[in-house]
């Protein structure tokens, strides 16, 4: 019952997971700086949405077998993956880290972290909204 | 494990330029020092850093997840002496001078080691700013459903 409520918020979770991970991939990147032969890796999940995105259907609810069913059943289930960039070099060494842009994108990520919370706050507060009223 | 984990990735590339500065700053001591323990001048040393295992939870070999595992920072794999040769000076009054004069001087090139020093300086800072987004990412994840 709570996940019918909630099931935009499960799009929010992933994309949390997805915000948490390219944080620890970029600290990785960021630790891995000056070691010989590194090569960064990132983490690919909007473009993977937009894919799912592309994809999913209008479906009707099925929640007896008895219910003439509407649509195909499509379901958006992406997760987020890790890549790595194995081509270009930065250095001499193999390694491809970019410190500046690894900082960027850590500036970048930590902003859209902040404001998906903020997007599931808002959204737990109109579930609060619904079971409490005004 | 896995909540904290990035910060602990950082931690690990902080100890790594801690240790990377160490080996400098004896290098940059140890600049005009032609006598060590076995007699002959100071060699100059080395940090190798090598990329983190990467650890992967075990379920994560039985299924589709197992491209998802990221590194664990960085560790340092040894500290190494630098191979190249010594520098001659010529300076009869040394007393480890040779019989010609002169007095084989350590492989330090402190403008060199200052470079590195920048460089690992630079990438400490680094880690400690990847460790306060982290941070204020985790207490802003607390702060979920409180609005």
């Amino acid at each position: 019952m709570i996940d019918r409520i909630s099931d935009k918020s499960m799009i929010l979770e992933k994309a949390l997971d997805a915000a948490w991970m390219r944080n620890e991939a970029i600290s990785n990147n960021i630790a891995n700086v000056n070691t010989p032969g590194y090569k960064k890796s990132y983490v690919r999940f909007e473009e993977l949405l937009s894919d799912a995105a592309d994809k999913f259907q209008i479906s009707g609810i099925k929640k007896d077998p008895r219910f003439i069913p509407i649509g195909k059943d499509t379901k958006v289930t992406v997760t987020p993956q890790i890549a790595q960039e194995s081509f270009t070099s930065m250095r001499r060494d193999g390694n491809n880290v970019d410190v500046d842009v690894e900082m960027a994108e850590l500036a970048k990520n930590s902003i859209k972290y902040n404001a998906l919370i903020a997007q599931m706050t808002k959204e737990f507060g109109k579930i609060k909204l619904a079971i409490n009223g005004r | 494990m896995a909540f904290l984990n990035s910060i602990n990735i950082s931690a690990s590339g902080l100890t790594a330029e801690k240790l990377r500065m160490d080996v400098i700053s004896r290098n940059i001591a140890n600049v005009n020092t032609t006598r060590t323990a076995d007699g002959t001048p100071y060699r100059r040393q080395v940090v190798v850093f090598q990329e983190g295992d990467k650890l992967a939870p075990f379920s994560s070999y039985l299924n589709d997840a197992s491209k998802n595992i990221l590194g664990s920072g960085v560790k340092v794999s040894g500290i190494v002496e630098d191979k190249t040769p010594f520098k001659s000076v010529y300076d009869p009054g040394h007393p480890d001078a040779d019989e010609k004069g002169y007095v084989r001087m350590p492989n330090v090139d402190v403008m060199a080691e200052m470079v590195n020093m920048i460089s690992a300086s630079r990438a400490y800072e680094a880690n400690v700013t990847a460790i306060n987004s982290a941070k204020s990412m985790a207490l802003k994840a607390l702060e979920i459903g409180r609005g």
